[in-house]
């Protein structure tokens, strides 16, 4: 597999498709800029700019693909490609975290896969990974055993294995750890605002088409429908939540159809998706924190959704930064899985609670900003702006959450916070994945002494910061104590053991 | 009581350069208001914006010229220790981080020919995930920071 090669020519028309999509509002306010009657040629113009583009953009996806060389030489993969500008990356194996697949619509019939290589990537550079658009799944795995096994090789030089032992290549052992079933992606397309977006997404779709559709007329037989009976109009609310409702769970197959966690070997495999399959793996040992999320609709049925935070890899990846574990899933079936991947986390935790000075901090500041909010509403829409006073109760009610949830705890080596913005939170650390860990103080906060602490991990190429306000400043201080490996130290060196920090 | 503050202090020149900063910003500050004053006399304004461009700048000297480079200055604490580093700052909102040495990545020292007129230096200290810095060290202190902190990081493998 040393020779130069070349990426699948499929790659072209990918790459001139990607181009496309992006050039699509350009593209649409074109064709709207030429509503009107045509009367000469010139009125044509944007069609042929538009032809023009289209074949532009083949052209330069052609040269592109055929630039595109890579070749694995000196465990190395190195990838040269670049019209004018000659680009050559190459990638040192030890540096490869995985190979991520993903299969297209365009890759499904022809056997291809898109390779995505996540690697160490500390330093922020979005230039430090790389992508093979289209490649046959053979020479996918072809170049996955290359990599692997060159990395297992490395690994056994470093580790000087015992005279006699021989390095035996195995086939990875594969434990499949959750599948989701079609009737936890209903339950997750429900409860996941998604149907809420959709309809969003229908009426700002909708309003772009103002001119199109005769609103003036849809209203008025609006009014008679009002006429007609409220029955009726309710009955249409509930089609256009169901149809809202079924696009949600549409999108959601498409995503998350045969949703798969595995084992394999150290990481973690997960493969997704109906038209479009995705594979992300993620290896054990970069995982840098796990989160609990819980949002309002999932959290009184006992549903929560597990992300991992991972640190390295690829920048290009959009979903989020954070790769979805488990979607969806009932809390108490989390544990026995995630016991299975990383046995040294401790998942039920107590947890220290805030005191009960910090409450009115909680609400307070909620308050004042529901006030700035209520005040300018009353005053410009005078009787029914006062509607807007309702926020005050909420307001109220979602500072005394976020003070119940509010909690920590530091074992031995692990941190736990817990907080609340409107969704409940849960960040599992291990002490040597937290970066730094930091507490604020405002000038408010000292007179209640209270204060508010950050750990930040790192999660990709960035950190993730997790925080909770308003602890109590001598919990604060407890856990610096806890984090710092000075009094680690001296904790050590001192003849009278120190009470454990874990909660009493 | 809890965990002790930090002992060293930043370089008292620092608040020379954050006072001179000061100076500078209220330069910008006084060119404002001129066009301000020029305009208002022009176009016959109300005297109150010319006085509300004297108000802004008077305040401006009196709070960062005077008053907050001292806060600032007191505020600031920061410790190198063998297996951690502390940093405290902060007038209005107090922080206080800390930075385990197996975390650092590496550490810069830079300089702007301001500190450089005055011997400072700042010291950036990166980890994987975060930057933290102390602003306006002894230059000569500041190269033996970086020099002793980059000695004492090492970073594990496993530990990114």
């Amino acid at each position: 597999m040393s020779e130069e090669k070349r990426l699948h020519p499929i790659t072209t028309v990918i790459n001139a498709l990607k181009t496309l999509r992006e050039a699509f509002i350009p593209i649409v306010i074109l064709v709207f800029l030429n509503r009107g009657e045509a009367e000469s040629i010139l009125d044509y113009l944007p069609f042929f700019i538009m032809g023009a583009m289209i074949i532009l953009f083949l052209f330069i996806g052609v040269i592109k693909w055929w630039r595109f060389k890579y070749w694995i030489e000196e465990g190395e993969l190195r990838i040269e490609q670049g019209l004018f500008v000659k680009k050559k990356r190459y990638i040192p194996f030890e540096r490869i975290q995985s190979l991520n697949y993903t299969e297209g619509v365009l890759h499904r019939p022809l056997k291809l896969v898109k390779i995505k290589v996540e690697t160490a990537g500390s330093s922020a550079s979005t230039d430090s990974e790389a992508e093979l658009t289209a490649i046959t799944k053979q020479e996918a795995d072809e170049l996955n055993r290359i990599i692997s096994s060159a990395k297992k090789k490395l690994k056994e030089e470093q580790s000087e294995l015992v005279e006699g032992e021989e390095f035996v290549e195995q086939e990875p052992e594969e434990h499949i750890l959750y599948k989701m079933s079609p009737k936890d992606l209903i339950v997750m397309a429900t409860t996941s605002g998604g149907a809420g977006v959709v309809i969003g997404g229908v009426l700002i779709f909708l309003s772009q088409f103002g001119e199109v559709i005769p609103f003036e007329a849809v209203f008025a037989e609006l009014v008679d429908f009002v006429e007609a009976g409220f029955l009726l109009a309710g009955i249409v609310a509930v089609l256009v939540f169901f149809f809202a409702w079924l696009i949600a769970v549409g999108l959601t197959f498409l995503r998350y159809a045969h949703f798969t966690v595995k084992l394999v070997d150290k990481d973690i495999v997960i493969t997704r998706g109906l038209l479009e399959k995705k594979q992300t793996t993620v290896p054990l040992k970069r995982i840098q924190g796990i989160t609990f999320d819980q949002n309002l609709i999932r959290e009184p049925f006992g549903y929560t959704s597990v992300t991992i935070e991972s640190a390295g890899g690829s920048v290009l990846e959009k979903d989020s930064n954070a790769i979805r574990l488990l979607p969806m899933i009932r809390e108490k079936e989390t544990y026995a899985i995630l016991d299975q991947i990383l046995p040294d986390y401790h998942w039920k935790t107590e947890f220290t609670g805030v005191p009960k000075r910090a409450l009115k901090r909680y609400i307070f500041w909620k308050m004042l900003f529901s006030l700035v909010i209520i005040g300018p509403v009353s005053y410009f829409f005078f009787p029914l702006g006062l509607a807007s006073l309702i926020l005050i109760p909420f307001a109220i009610i979602l500072g005394w959450w976020q003070y119940k949830t509010a909690g920590w705890s530091a074992s031995r080596d692990q941190m736990t916070l817990k907080f609340r913005g409107i969704s409940k939170q849960i960040v599992y650390m291990k002490k040597k994945r937290v970066q730094s860990l930091e507490w604020t103080q405002t000038i408010f906060q000292r007179k209640g002494d209270v204060a508010t602490i950050h750990a930040t991990i790192k999660s990709y190429t960035s950190g993730s910061h997790s925080s909770i306000a308003h602890v109590a400043k001598e919990d604060a201080d407890l856990m610096m104590d806890w984090y710092s490996p000075e009094a680690e130290v001296k904790k050590v060196h001192e003849p009278t053991p120190v009470p454990e920090i874990d909660t009493p | 009581m809890g965990r002790q503050e930090p002992k060293m202090r930043i370089s008292e020149r620092a608040l020379t350069v954050w006072r001179l900063y000061g100076w500078i910003s209220a330069a910008f500050t006084l060119l404002a208001g001129a066009g301000v004053t020029t305009l208002a006399l022009i176009f016959d304004w109300s005297v109150w914006f010319i006085i509300g461009a004297g108000a802004a700048l008077v305040l401006e000297i009196i709070l960062f010229v005077f008053v907050l480079p001292t806060l600032k200055w007191k505020r600031w604490r920061y410790e190198v220790r063998e297996e951690e580093i502390e940093l405290q700052h902060g007038i209005f909102v107090v922080t206080r981080t800390l930075v385990p040495m197996v975390r650092v990545q590496h550490v810069d020292t830079e300089q702007g020919p301001i500190l450089r007129k005055y011997r400072l230096a700042t010291i950036s200290i990166s980890t994987a995930a975060t930057l933290h810095q102390i602003p306006a060290l002894d230059i000569d202190e500041a190269d033996q920071l970086r020099d002793s902190i980059s000695a004492l990081a090492r970073v594990a493998e496993d530990d990114v």
